[in-house]
């Protein structure tokens, strides 16, 4: 599904990401973990196609696509999702019509019939209450005045009514109390369905109590070191990241 | 000489030609005055303050021709329903190249206590009434107004009683047809104690009418009165527009304003408010929404003549093309007019490099105990909203029109006519499957 071969990225004359080599399958949930600067985010926004990211080397295919040659929104329209560290917020777009603005230009690209706003409507309702979000956020400005907790969840929502086939959550955890961790968790659960893969980039091991993962990688200096079953995110807690940053040096 | 000041001067001769009467003696030497002030002044060149970046160059070489009533004549119902109105209001006021059509209006609709009357009509049965009520303004006013009144040929005189609250909106349609011709509309709006009235002032144009708008709409405001006016700028793209609104507010009076300007190649609107009793308050907002060559400028001027009395204004420039935004909005404060509060914003978005804005604030204040703010901001679209709404699938089109609509709601949402909303919605996303949603979202 999604495979990144030795990518480079270099953000403002700095080069961040050194020679990444990924492959993630259907169905499958991989964690990405790492120190703070280690190129966990510069990943994301490469792969959801955020400006200011220059790719020197390397590729990205998704379902035998080139994705890096792809304007975002034609990246969502292929499947690809990302659930943003810091939400944007913005005032004066309702949250609904945004959403319905994204899930027909996702339709329109893919051939597929737009939905009427009642069909629309019907589909958001139905996935509202499958998320346990609160019905008044609909009706809101898109993350605007939302709070943490609630800008999570509200990307959780648009992941659940979007449906991508690759959803990259950035941090989903941080910031998240005990209980919207369990929701957000439960979200992203009911969204997996053996065919839809995920990358999980974390900080913290408790997420990944959770969101169990298939894999756990770790990001250092712009390369994973280091790949492991889910119980290296425990061995993660427990010893830190140093002896495998002097692993990898040795 | 200007095309301007000519036909000023032509309509001075017509003036002085047409028979005398003893009756109408004081409105013909007012109108006399108004036209020699014409061709004394001419037109404001950029060498004045006030029309220091909207050059009337384009406007004063334009050959034009003053319109009469026969102008409009051909104009009928079935016109009017073809306009893409703002609001269908049940209360309707048509005027043709300013001329009032009772056939086209819907006078025999509105209630006891509110009248509307045709200027031309009261010059002829009345001319000292009308000459009272157009004397004070005249004497404050500006060259377009005093051409305004020298020109004058016809326009609505609209009272409503002390202590009658009018709900409904009064719709005034202001429609323009034929091309090179100089429109002069001319409103009254007289505004009893604690009455209160909606007015929707709707500039449009059938066709591709062409030429010059030089409206004057003066509202006075007795004690306890409250007007929302919104004012709708929206001609062809062959129009341009002289707008001015002058409104007296007299104790605990509120006026509210919303002046929206979308059309025509020179738009250029005054809006003054003299808050000249105690409690009086003003609320002025604003949006005007530019592209190709369109030039857009408005001027409002807040004298807070005596004590505590409020304003709040709020303007909003979408600037597209080439096109040029002024706003300059002005704030003086009386000697000893303690305890006022006035605020001001003015925000711009530049959709284009090569758009451009020119806002400032002016503020001239005699009295220490007040309280008056101001800030302007220039920007562009946000791009890290632009790549967020990207992200999600949305195409940069709609997202720029999305994010550009969202910066526009800020002035919308405080407008409760469903109509204007969905039209400048459909002005900005091209449909109205927005409100739609929200709608069906409200429907259980």
């Amino acid at each position: 599904m999604l495979e990144i071969k030795n990518l480079h990225v270099d953000v403002g004359g700095t080069e961040i990401l050194r020679g990444l080599n990924l492959t993630i399958r259907p169905g499958e949930t991989h964690a990405i973990m790492g120190p703070n600067g280690s190129g966990k985010s510069t990943l994301s926004h490469v792969l959801a196609g955020r400006d200011g990211y220059t790719v020197t080397a390397g590729s990205v295919t998704f379902n035998g696509k080139s994705l890096l040659d792809l304007a975002p929104e034609e990246r969502a329209g292929e499947g690809v999702f990302l659930a943003f560290q810091y939400p944007i917020e913005i005032p004066g777009v309702n949250n609904v019509y945004m959403l319905k603005a994204a899930l027909n230009g996702i339709r329109s690209y893919r051939g597929e019939k737009e939905l009427s706003a009642v069909e629309f409507l019907k589909l958001v309702k139905a996935r509202v209450k499958a998320i346990g979000l609160d019905d008044s956020l609909l009706n809101r400005p898109v993350n605007s005045g939302f709070s943490g907790g609630e800008k999570k969840r509200n990307e959780i929502f648009q992941m659940s009514v979007l449906e991508p086939r690759l959803a990259i959550l950035d941090e989903t955890d941080s910031g998240l109390d005990i209980d919207a961790l369990k929701t957000v968790s439960e979200g992203v659960n009911a969204l997996r369905d053996g065919t839809r893969s995920f990358m999980v980039i974390t900080h913290y091991q408790r997420l990944l109590d959770y969101i169990v993962p298939d894999f756990v990688h770790v990001l250092a200096k712009g390369r994973i070191i280091k790949s492991g079953p889910k119980d290296l995110a425990l061995e993660l807690e427990a010893r830190g990241y140093d002896w495998l940053l002097e692993e990898a040096a040795a | 000489m200007t095309a301007l000041a000519l036909v000023a001067g032509a309509a001075l001769e017509a003036l002085e030609a047409s028979p005398h009467s003893e009756r109408g003696t004081s409105l013909r030497s007012l109108r006399r005055a108004a036209a020699a002030r014409v061709k004394e002044h001419g037109l404001p060149t950029v060498a004045e303050e006030h029309w220091k970046y909207t050059s009337l160059s384009r406007l004063s070489q334009a050959a034009l021709r003053s319109a009469t009533a026969t102008d409009g004549s051909a104009v009928s119902a079935t016109d009017l329903a073809a306009l893409a109105l703002a609001t269908a209001s049940r209360l309707r006021v048509v005027l043709v190249n300013g001329y009032l059509r009772a056939d086209l209006s819907t006078l025999e609709n509105l209630p006891t206590g509110v009248r509307v009357q045709s200027i031309a009509t009261l010059a002829e049965q009345d001319p000292e009434r009308l000459t009272s009520l157009l004397e004070a303004d005249v004497a404050a006013g500006t060259t377009f107004q005093a051409l305004n009144t020298a020109l004058l040929g016809d326009g609505a005189l609209i009272e409503i009683d002390n202590d009658v609250v009018l709900r409904e909106p009064l719709h005034l349609v202001m429609l323009g047809a034929g091309t090179e011709l100089l429109r002069g509309p001319r409103v009254l709006v007289r505004a009893g104690r604690n009455s209160e009235l909606r007015l929707i002032e709707e500039y449009l144009s059938l066709d591709a009418a062409g030429g010059l708008t030089n409206s004057v709409c003066e509202v006075k405001l007795d004690a306890g009165a409250t007007v929302f006016h919104h004012r709708l700028a929206n001609e062809s793209a062959h129009s341009s527009h002289i707008g001015r609104v002058a409104v007296t507010v007299a104790d605990q009076g509120n006026y509210v304003s919303d002046s929206l300007a979308f059309g025509g190649e020179l738009t250029r609107v005054d809006i003054d408010i003299i808050l000249s009793g105690r409690g009086a308050r003003c609320r002025l907002n604003g949006l005007f929404v530019a592209d190709g060559t369109q030039h857009i400028d408005h001027h409002t001027r807040v004298e807070h003549r005596v004590g505590d009395t409020h304003s709040a204004e709020l303007y909003r420039g979408i600037l597209d093309g080439r096109s040029r935004g002024v706003f300059n909005g002005k704030v003086l404060v009386a000697r000893d007019a303690q305890q006022i509060t006035a605020q001001q914003t003015s925000n711009n978005l530049l959709l284009s490099r090569l758009a451009e804005i020119d806002t400032k604030p002016e503020l001239e204040i005699y009295a220490d105990d007040v309280s008056c703010s101001h800030g302007a901001t220039v920007g562009e679209l946000d791009a890290a909203a632009l790549f967020y709404l990207r992200s999600r699938g949305v195409s940069p089109q709609n997202a720029r029109a999305l994010l550009t609509y969202a910066f526009a709601q800020k002035i919308v949402d405080e407008i409760p006519l469903p109509g204007v909303r969905r039209w400048i919605e459909t002005r900005f996303l091209g449909h109205t499957d927005y409100s739609q949603l929200l709608t069906a979202l409200d429907t259980p």
